[in-house]
């Protein structure tokens, strides 16, 4: 093991710094607000340093280290260029604060984002401010209750959410102040319109909904529930997260939303960095528009005194929409983010659809390889799809009660198991609607290769006995990890006291 | 050759980001589908496009890397002219290792740590964090990040308001400095108005520092908001009397700017319930404004109804060293709409940079740290306050930035200041506009003598220009 706190190598500091202007005056503070007691951080030189961190990364797993197919998270492969073109001084040391004639090639890229994530869902204005997608939700219902209070339509308090959504949905709706109204999935985990028509009313502000839906499959009565909700006076939210499938073949405009988030760091490859940063822009039908948090980037052509510092033939400048709610981050959102997003974007430009493409390709080809190996080992009745279906959309789930039943084995075990394959397992026990649900999303950057090896892999996985299962893993750097002695003997920082 | 059947030839540059490029046939094939049109038969007719997307044709690597040098390249960057602006991000030297580090795929590509066997090492990273910043703040508890201070800030408060408000005879009120930025308030305000939290203001005097007396009132509301140093950069010795003034009841929050802790008293030493603030100085350059990693911290009180992530050191199977996230039953995934917050993705890889940037200062290099930030903005308030026309605003302890006023009014000032490659600091009129003539002069490690005295040459010929005789 390397921990930082036992590291005493260096005499000072692993980063020598040059006097500068400290050695040419004396700074004074208020005596009563020096600080006492250092804090008792580690005291590394670089290479300790660095071979510290180093040590970590190795007992970490990444995109890079093998396939990740972690359903609704979209962890497709991240360009490497995004990084280098992330550094570039133009965006790494640019203050938010200066005048737009210093920022002409940042706002045409945000310009130029704004617009293509506009084009892609179907909605009137984009604004780039949210830095993650539970902010994006939390900022679109924010739009929707003030364009209600405006409207006097402050008996709109509910937010209707199916019982399969992400939970920021009921989380961020409930920051805002809405109740939530769950309605229950049909059987085959679809959305129950009748259950939704007996709830929208006038006390209805939005329902928010992903499509496809959390188990991979395409909700095709969306317009009928855009409809139901429409009617009762309510607006129709569109949870970002599963957009991947569907780039350039259909948009939540078409369906029929009003406001929609994107997860740059899913859909358009911001690296998920461990646990973010993430970007969530969120689009709005033109009603909510005046209400998006400010400033938007837009453009205009130059005046002859602008034109000097001009990239192209527009001017771009900051727009404050008319009855903003004002600000849920105090900069201009995840800049560094949506660079690396634009850089991507410009990969694929109009041929995004190909992208979406090969998402649901690999999905239904590994979905199909999965049932395909299993039927050949003899092991297919130990599980079964989480939703009937022909075909799956980015993402499918899988449900292990069967073997669960049969042998003890639960999602968590084939989980574990895969681990000891060399893969990230995909996500389980979401959506809480399919028991021992695992739920799995290869992306569109996996090789046909990776593909079959996962399909045989999670098939051998299936037929090792149970106690096996039950130890796994037993190749990682640690074993399964106690989470109930984690909650009852907390230990959140280094325990100086025990040490010293 | 797959191209052929290609819509559009260019489309063939994309082909290094799908694999499978080629193979659709055969893929498709053996689900018994002949055509991708086959995979989306669910989706009916009347929602989909009809046309292709009306967006520009694919890129390959070298033009966007092209088309990203030309467009950033005509931003103004700060390092390529004396720059005084800071206002809440400050330029600070990152050492190169961080940057080498943090772009290992490891920890670049991994999202959250939901698998603790394969995800130790940002675990632990992130435990480690926990560990720099509770020592930094002087608080016992850290999580492992929120989205930027101003967030920070604002989940502070209804934090405070949930632990709070059974007890308070002021119920879901808190108090906030006047002095904060409106953008920063304006996210203090959309947080706090779904739980019909009201925010008050808390006087200041002339000399910026803080109104003891008024802060009387806020005694029994849930919590009160400070900085220190405050928005306008002033160390406000008052500060450590607060706790006793407002007691054990109200939430003393107080943000801060993390390196001038090298010097300046840990809040938590001084009574802070939650400290919060903006992590960018350490570890992360200034972006745009974003990617930044909000600081949050507090005492044992607030642990089960505070926001964001937290690493636990556990033991696995074997009983060997191990660890997972906890407490996770306050978390959106759990709790759902009863949630502490809605938060899910963070900021972990700045929080990441900020760590390794901690780990390589240690405690005396962030103390010569502090001390050169403190000097650097020392010394352009001493050359600022001889030079002609110009005044310091503020008579008092400064750490970072000050506020200067100057002949006619900030924008032109600044307007001329910029035609002469100079960014000179920030307009106070975006934040109070009753001073139309004060411009906030940020100074930090990056600040050479050169830059000062290019500012105060500078200044001195508007003043000359505004009439302002020697």
């Amino acid at each position: 093991m390397s921990h930082l706190f036992n590291h005493s190598g260096a005499e000072n500091t692993g980063y020598s710094q040059p006097q500068g202007l400290a050695s040419v005056n004396e700074p004074s503070i208020p005596k009563g607000l020096l600080r006492q007691q250092s804090a008792r951080w580690p005291r590394l030189s670089e290479p300790e340093m660095v071979r510290h961190y180093t040590w970590l990364s190795k007992r970490n797993f990444g995109i890079d280290t093998g396939f990740y197919p972690l359903g609704s998270c979209t962890m497709k492969h991240n360009p490497r260029v995004n990084e280098v073109i992330a550094q570039l001084p133009g965006i790494a040391d640019i203050h938010p604060h200066q005048p737009e004639h210093h920022l002409q090639g940042l706002l045409s890229i945000f310009y130029e984002m704004q617009h293509m994530l506009e084009v892609c869902a179907g909605m009137d204005q984009v604004t780039l401010q949210p830095v993650a997608g539970a902010q994006g939700e939390f900022t679109a219902i924010r739009c929707i209750q003030e364009y209600f209070r405006q409207r006097g339509e402050t008996q709109r308090t509910k937010v209707i959410v199916p019982d399969s959504a992400h939970g920021t949905n009921p989380a961020s709706a409930a920051m805002c102040g809405f109740e939530i109204v769950e309605i229950p999935s049909l059987a085959d985990g679809r959305m129950d319109l009748a259950a939704l028509a007996a709830v929208a009313d006038e006390t209805t502000a939005a329902m928010m909904i992903t499509n496809p839906n959390t188990l991979g499959l395409f909700e095709a009565d969306i317009k009928e529930a855009s409809q139901i909700v429409h009617d009762a006076g309510g607006q129709m939210y569109y949870d970002g997260a599963n957009f991947n499938a569907i780039l350039g073949i259909t948009s939540p405009g078409l369906m029929g939303f009003d406001a929609v988030h994107f997860n740059l760091h899913k859909t358009f490859s911001q690296p998920h960095g461990g646990g973010g940063p993430g970007s969530g822009p969120i689009g709005v039908k033109s009603q909510l528009a005046p209400f998006l948090p400010g400033p938007l980037a837009a453009r205009r052509s130059p005046t002859a005194q602008e034109s000097s510092s001009a990239v192209d033939e527009y001017w771009y400048h900051w727009h404050q929409p008319e009855h903003s709610i004002g600000k849920v981050q105090q900069w201009h959102g995840n800049a560094g983010a949506v660079i690396r997003c634009w850089a991507y974007y410009r990969r694929y430009g109009n041929g995004l659809k190909t992208m979406s493409e090969h998402a649901v390709l690999n999905a239904n080809y590994l979905r199909h390889a999965i049932h395909r190996e299993a039927k050949k080992e003899g092991v297919s009745h130990l599980f079964v799809d989480g939703a009937e279906t022909d075909v799956a959309k980015h993402e499918f789930t899988l449900s292990m009660q069967p073997a669960k039943e049969a042998l003890g084995i639960s999602a968590m075990d084939v989980a574990k198991g895969l681990l000891d394959k060399g893969y990230m397992a995909p996500t389980v026990y979401f959506p809480l609607v399919v028991p021992e649900c695992m739920m799995i999303e290869p992306t569109e950057t996996e090789s046909k290769d990776t593909l079959d090896t996962f399909a045989e892999q999670f098939v051998q996985v299936l037929q090792t006995d149970a106690e096996t299962l039950h130890a796994a893993p037993v190749t990682t750097p640690v074993r399964r990890v106690d989470e109930v002695y984690a909650a009852r003997n907390l230990c959140l920082r280094h325990p100086f006291e025990d040490a010293e | 050759m797959d191209s052929i059947t290609d819509p559009l030839g260019e489309m063939n540059v994309m082909v290094d980001q799908l694999p499978n490029r080629g193979r659709e046939a055969e893929m498709l094939q053996s689900m018994g589908l002949e055509t991708m049109e086959d995979l989306f038969v669910d989706i009916p007719s009347e929602v989909r496009f009809k046309d292709e997307l009306p967006l520009r044709g694919p890129q390959s690597e070298e033009e966007i890397i092209a088309d990203a040098r030309r467009l950033l390249g005509s931003n103004v960057a700060m390092g390529g002219r004396p720059s005084f602006i800071g206002a809440g991000l400050y330029r600070n030297y990152v050492p190169a290792a961080v940057f080498q580090l943090v772009t290992r795929g490891e920890f670049l590509t991994a999202y959250t740590p939901y698998q603790p066997e394969v995800s130790q090492g940002m675990l632990q990273a992130m435990w480690e964090f926990q560990t720099l910043i509770s020592e930094l703040v002087g608080l016992p508890v850290a999580n492992l990040s929120l989205y930027d201070g101003s967030t920070a800030a604002a989940e502070a408060l209804t934090c405070a308001v949930r632990v709070h408000n059974r007890k308070a005879t002021q119920a879901n009120t808190v108090y906030v400095s006047e002095l904060i930025p409106p953008d920063k308030m304006s996210v203090m305000e959309n947080y706090c108005q779904g739980a019909e939290i009201v925010i008050k203001t808390l006087k200041h005097h002339d000399d910026g520092t803080l109104n003891l007396d008024e802060l009387k009132l806020a005694a029994g509301s849930c919590g009160v908001y400070l900085e220190q140093p405050n928005p306008l950069g002033i160390l406000d010795e008052g500060l450590i009397t607060v706790k006793d003034i407002i007691g054990a009841n109200t939430a003393l929050i107080v943000g801060v700017q993390p390196i001038s802790l090298g010097i300046v008293e840990a809040p938590g030493h001084y009574g802070a319930d939650i400290v919060v603030g903006e992590g960018q100085p350490l570890g992360s350059p200034v972006t745009g404004g974003g990617p930044l990693y909000g600081i949050f911290a507090c005492t044992k009180t607030y642990l089960r109804l505070m926001p964001g992530r937290i690493v636990g050191r556990s033991i696995d199977v074997d009983g060997k060293e191990a660890y997972c996230l906890t407490l996770s039953t306050r978390e959106q995934h759990i709790r759902r709409h009863r949630a502490t917050s809605n938060i899910c993705t963070n900021e972990t890889l700045i929080a990441l940079m900020g760590a390794m940037h901690m780990a390589l200062l240690g405690p005396d290099g962030l103390r010569d740290l502090a001390h050169r930030n403190l000097a650097a903005c020392q010394c352009a308030k001493e050359i600022l306050a001889s030079t002609k026309g110009i005044e310091l605003v503020h008579a008092a302890h400064h750490f970072n930035e000050f506020s200067i006023r100057v002949p006619g009014s900030a924008k032109d000032c600044l307007a001329y200041l910029d035609e002469n490659g100079i960014i000179g600091g920030f307009d106070l009129t975006t934040w109070y506009p009753q001073y139309n003539d004060q411009i906030l002069v940020t100074a930090t490690d990056q600040t050479s003598l050169r830059d000062i005295e290019a500012l105060s040459a500078q200044l001195a010929m508007w003043s000359m220009h505004q009439g302002v005789s020697a």
